[in-house]
């Protein structure tokens, strides 16, 4: 009975583990961001999600491959009123957890026109890459990006500036 | 005419209901039989109407949730896409400016 009972903890542990490869805590800049975008899909929800994805439709379609084998999508995105409403401080605080051997930063870019710097951060595992992570700031933005599982960086970075985007939630404060 | 007043008056008096009176109405409501739907398929109708209802609530439901879902994947892969393909963009603009 206590060997199910921690078989089922460990189970349950390993779940959490997977849904949440990058443990970054939002609440600072939450409280301080004016909109904010929240985007939380684990497997099941994913799974549930691509049954929703049009095969005739050609964007969707191309995501619905993409996607398909993935454990988990977590996207949060800031909007902040004026520029300085986070800090480097902060920034290195989402850099943290993102550390060797575990985790490799790939791609790192600023623009000098939009000011915005983009990081590429892999997760490696035995059959190649296990996951994405990907911090992009500018003066009033912030937008951290984790994709669990083995995802075609190509496929996906075509994806970027696909059309089919219904209306989006955001939560706007007053 | 007078005779046929009096006895209008008479009859449209009002008169006070006797002391058992509400008494004796909530004893014959309770001693009075309820009425059952005796017919079985009156009761299959409504049970399959119900379950049909429930159904047809929870598809909709189903509809609403994964609609909802795929336009998040929707819009992740956009946020998610985007930045990688700027990141890739700028790779690539500056790969080439270095091997011209």
């Amino acid at each position: 009975m206590k060997a199910a009972g921690l078989l089922i903890a460990s189970l349950l542990l390993a779940g959490a583990a997977a849904a949440q490869q990058v443990k970054w805590n939002f609440d600072k800049l939450a409280a301080r961001a004016s909109d904010t975008v929240d985007v939380s899909l684990d497997g099941s929800l994913l799974r549930f999600a691509t049954k929703f994805l049009s095969d005739d439709d050609k964007d969707q379609a191309k995501v619905k491959k993409v996607v398909g084998g993935l454990k988990g999508i977590y996207v949060k995105s800031f909007e902040f009123k004026k520029p300085g409403e986070y800090s480097a401080a902060d920034v290195e605080s989402f850099r943290a957890p993102l550390h060797a051997p575990d985790w490799q930063r790939v791609v790192g870019t600023h623009s000098n026109e939009d000011g915005e710097t983009v990081e590429v951060y892999i997760k490696n595992d035995t059959k190649g890459i296990g996951g994405l992570a990907i911090i992009a700031f500018e003066p009033k933005k912030l937008t951290l990006v984790n994709i669990v599982g083995a995802i075609d960086l190509d496929s996906l970075s075509e994806l970027g500036g696909f059309s089919g985007i219904p209306e989006v939630e955001v939560d706007k404060k007053k | 005419m007078a005779p046929l007043e009096d006895e209008l008056k008479e009859a449209l008096r009002r008169r006070e209901p006797s002391p058992d009176f509400t008494e004796r109405v909530l004893a014959r409501v309770a001693a009075a039989p309820v009425r059952r739907v005796s017919q079985p398929w009156v009761r299959w109708v409504a049970a399959m109407a119900a379950t049909l209802l429930l159904a047809a609530g929870g598809l909709e439901y189903r509809n609403y949730r994964g609609e909802r879902a795929r336009d998040q994947v929707l819009l992740a892969v956009r946020i998610a896409g985007s930045k990688l393909n700027k990141a890739q963009k700028k790779v690539q603009m500056l790969t080439h400016r270095s091997i011209s």
